[in-house]
């Protein structure tokens, strides 16, 4: 969706500090010529394809279509993204951008790590440095992305300060990219921060829409009555919605963290019920959750990437205008959704994609069997697997993580006597 | 010309350079600041820049950073901030307090009134790191219809056409950043190329008949003294926010005296 110089309606903008500047014009300039670009354009979809897999299909719910016996339910499979989430999407063409630009270096900030992880790959295989920031509370939610990410021989720098979430990492990236703006090149996961990035992002997530676009067509004959997916920051939302904006018939629904109630810090709901308020941070104009005196404050949710405390100025703007209803779900719901999804299709969502999940779960029953609806599966669920098994109070889960530290220091011990001997 | 404009060429003939030491309100509570606020008054500071605490505070380094998140444990009010400021104003009618903040906490408290408060209290300078000059238009106008100036940043790294027009609309002074990177010691290295300060000035001059501060990374008399003659205020931020923690106003007030009683 194109902006008015970076702005939708009143959000979006451009507010960083002075020294970002030029940085920040050329990377304005390089997506301008990038997009209208036929070689740029061509290069980005075989990568998209050879690299990630894309097209990623449109998978029917027959079970769950029967379980809930209402609308005719749909997935869009970001999950079977290489990394798993339709976060490869857009780094795939940040990192192209990253290579036109000439620049040698990436930072990029995390929430769950599967934004951290599709950076990670792409700088191995660009041959870019890469450093991560990342909250030290979502460094101990997902630290199988922590791991990998070292793996793929990127720097993981856990974010000590504030709330210690998402919205830190984002901060101190942004200071990063303020010391180091000429070799690096700061490449933002979701679509929020200053202008070109929320634009920028979208157009590079609109392939999951344009997909889908065809895909309905062929499989139903139709675009879809209703679609659904969860929002954090927004970018697999506006991901799969903005291809179908002027497309008045299709009705969007955004699905935020309830995490475990509506009091402050105990959720991430700033869109609906209007929990949050407009304000200007990270970048940006918004929607944020904040206090009276505009000081930020904590959120939470069962899935780290939708832990955020603003969202983008694009889904801020299409909800204002009444063109995407936001709803929420809670930590509970979510965990049920997903267990629904795995016994009912075979299919470990993330978290993160079970918002939405749980949102259409809620309509499905009520809808006529003449609807079709899409939901955005945005990740799979397999990084989750400690939280998921926590949260289902796995009575065998324990078990194994015992014998597995026994053997691992078992192991460690044998090591270390092989290289004494 | 601005009132502060006015305030810095009149001083700046029996001083070779102007002092414009930071505090952060709040930090670590808001009577212990403002006790040191006047002590760096009493002390003869020209000008206390007063940063009022933002939750994410992203052109600040870490010895800043954490004093705005401990003076956020308290609730702060912008309003009983300027009240309080101003009141030092009144006191020390030979030097000058600006402020300083993010955006957010600014527009939440709504920018008119903001204006109009500071010019109530006599705060003549307001400086957000976070609001360049062109999404400003809104506090420009109010900035006109009250007298007070807004200061705009320039930086190593700005391009020349837009560091003239930058210069050329001035207000009050330039703030001139020393070096790429944010407030105090890094987490960050800064890579690039280590400008040569006084060329860097000079070149700003050319364009600017507002006076002009420097900051970033100021700690040592050298630093002070290079910039005599080149620059008409240095800035001292994270370097007496670290002496403070060091030891104290005491050590604070030592640091502010090496740099400035010459
Ligand atoms: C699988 C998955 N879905 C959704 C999100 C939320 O981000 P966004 O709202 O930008 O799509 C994340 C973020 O990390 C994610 O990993």
């Amino acid at each position: 969706m194109q902006s008015d110089n970076g702005y939708y309606g009143e959000f979006g903008g451009s507010y960083i500090p002075e020294i970002l500047y030029s940085s920040q014009q050329q990377i304005l300039n390089a997506y301008e010529e990038a997009k209208n670009d036929p070689a740029f354009i061509a290069e980005l979809k075989q990568q998209w394809q050879e690299y990630s897999g894309r097209p990623t299909p449109l998978t029917f719910c027959k079970n769950l279509t029967e379980h809930f016996g209402g609308a005719q339910i749909y997935l869009k499979r970001e999950d079977l993204n290489h990394s798993g989430a339709h976060k490869m999407n857009n780094v795939i063409g940040q990192g192209l951008l990253v290579k036109r630009m000439g620049k040698k270096r990436v930072i990029a900030e995390t929430g769950a790590g599967q934004h951290g992880i599709a950076t990670a790959l792409v700088c191995a295989r660009l041959g870019l440095e890469c450093t991560i920031y990342m909250g030290a509370k979502d460094v101990k939610r997902q630290y199988p992305n922590v791991f990998w990410m070292e793996q793929l021989g990127a720097t993981v720098v856990p974010v000590t300060e504030g709330s210690q979430t998402l919205r830190d990492a984002l901060d101190e990236a942004l200071r990063d990219w303020s010391s180091t703006h000429e070799d690096s090149h700061y490449l933002i996961g979701t679509t929020c921060g200053c202008a070109p990035f929320p634009e920028m992002v979208a157009f590079f997530q609109s392939v999951i829409g344009e997909e889908v676009k065809e895909q309905s067509k062929a499989q139903f004959g139709r675009y879809p009555d209703k679609l659904y997916a969860c929002v954090g920051g927004g970018s697999n939302a506006c991901g799969l919605f903005l291809p179908f904006v002027d497309d008045k018939d299709v009705e969007m629904v955004g699905v935020e963290a309830g995490g475990k109630g509506t009091k402050l810090g105990e959720h991430s709901i700033r869109l609906s019920h209007n929990l949050g308020t407009p304000g200007i941070a990270q970048g940006f104009a918004s929607i944020f959750i904040q206090d009276d005196a505009g000081q930020l404050q904590e959120t939470h949710s069962i899935s780290a990437g939708l832990d955020y405390v603003g969202v983008s100025p694009i889904i801020a703007h299409l909800a204002k205008e009444g063109r995407i209803n936001m709803t929420y779900a809670m930590d509970d719901e979510v965990v049920d959704a997903c267990t629904l999804l795995l016994k009912n299709e075979g299919i470990i969502p993330a978290l993160e994609s079970s918002h939405a999940l749980a949102g259409a779960f809620k309509d499905a029953p009520s809808m006529s069997k003449d609807t079709h609806i899409v939901i955005n599966l945005s990740g799979r669920g397999d990084k989750d697997i400690f939280n998921v098994a926590k949260a289902l109070q796995d009575p065998t889960f324990p078990d194994f993580l015992n014998d597995y530290l026994e053997d691992y220091e078992k192991d460690t011990l044998i090591k270390k006597t092989e290289k004494e001997a | 010309m601005s009132q502060l404009a006015n305030y810095i060429n009149a001083k700046r003939e029996s001083k070779p350079i102007l002092s414009m030491t930071h505090v952060v309100y709040g930090y670590p509570t808001v009577e212990e600041s403002l006790t040191w606020m006047g002590t760096l008054l009493e002390n003869g500071a020209d000008f206390i820049e007063v940063q009022f605490p933002f939750s994410d505070p992203v052109a600040d380094g870490p010895t800043i950073v954490a004093a705005c998140h401990k003076a956020l444990e308290q609730t702060l009010s912008v309003e009983q901030c300027l009240k309080d400021i101003g009141q030092l104003a009144k006191n020390y009618p030979e030097s000058r307090l600006v402020l300083m903040s993010y955006l957010n906490p600014m527009y939440r408290y709504g920018l008119d009134k903001l204006v109009e408060r500071c010019a109530e209290e006599g705060i003549l300078g307001l400086i957000l790191p976070d609001l360049p000059y062109e999404q400003a238009g809104g506090l420009r106008a109010a900035c006109d219809k009250h007298g007070i100036d807004p200061v705009w940043l320039v930086t190593p790294v700005t391009p020349k056409d837009r560091m003239a027009f930058l210069a050329s609309n001035a207000q009050g002074f330039l703030y001139c950043v020393a070096r790429s990177g944010v407030t105090g010691n890094s987490n960050h290295e800064g890579e690039g190329a280590q400008t040569e300060l006084q060329h860097y000035l000079a070149s700003i001059k050319s364009d600017s008949s507002a006076p002009l501060g420097v900051g970033f990374g100021l700690r040592r008399r050298e630093q002070i003294k290079e910039l005599e003659g080149h620059a008409d205020i240095a800035i001292l931020g994270s370097a007496l926010l670290d002496a403070y923690n060091q030891g104290g106003q005491e050590t604070g007030i030592a640091l502010f005296k090496e740099l400035f009683s010459h």
